[in-house]
């Protein structure tokens, strides 16, 4: 049971994503130090999962969420593997 | 009814995400931007995760977005303690 979402409201969101998107990655770029780099990986790791759960409604597909929680897996490890390599390098 | 209410947690949802990337641009210093990025970004995963769940509404996928959202809840606190930890260390040497 499946309902109608109007396209412009998908497209919308998907506007949105793609404006914090920029933002993260502008951080990503210039930010000061690792550890700001760190913050603005994992948000990218989360507009991601947000982009594949929209498309997902777009193309009526359930299986996606699968993709969700691999990508919502792979984001921690690879924080925490970030941080204690830094911690643990000095 | 239902996809209104489906487009109001999907809509909702993605304007969190933005928010925390605001925050995560304006913001001055790394704890400022941390306390932006992890509870807006988690709370906003959570209402676009119930909106998309509520869009099937079939029990494997509902069964799904209660995992995907107890892992993020379970973890992104984990992951930001541990970022902040490795800054506290550097800042710490930095002031010797």
């Amino acid at each position: 049971m499946e309902a109608n979402i109007p396209v412009t409201v998908q497209y919308i969101a998907f506007a949105f994503l793609l404006i914090a998107l920029v933002l993260a990655f502008l951080r990503l770029v210039r930010g000061p130090t690792v550890n700001d780099r760190i913050v603005a990986m994992d948000l990218t790791a989360s507009i991601i999962m947000g982009f594949i759960l929209l498309y997902s409604v777009l193309i009526r597909k359930a299986f996606y969420f699968d993709i969700a929680i691999v990508i919502s897996l792979i984001s921690f490890m690879g924080t925490v593997a970030i941080s204690t390599y830094l911690k643990l390098k000095r | 009814m239902k996809e209104l209410l489906i487009s109001i947690l999907i809509l909702s949802g993605t304007l969190f995400i933005l928010v925390a990337a605001l925050g995560l641009i304006r913001f001055k210093d790394l704890y400022s931007r941390m306390h932006a990025t992890t509870k807006a970004t988690s709370f906003g995963l959570l209402l676009l995760v119930a909106g998309v769940a509520l869009f099937y509404s079939t029990g494997v996928v509902l069964l799904k977005a209660v995992l995907i959202v107890l892992f993020i809840y379970l973890t992104a606190p984990l992951a930001s303690h541990s970022i902040a930890r490795s800054y506290r260390n550097d800042d710490r040497e930095k002031q010797d």
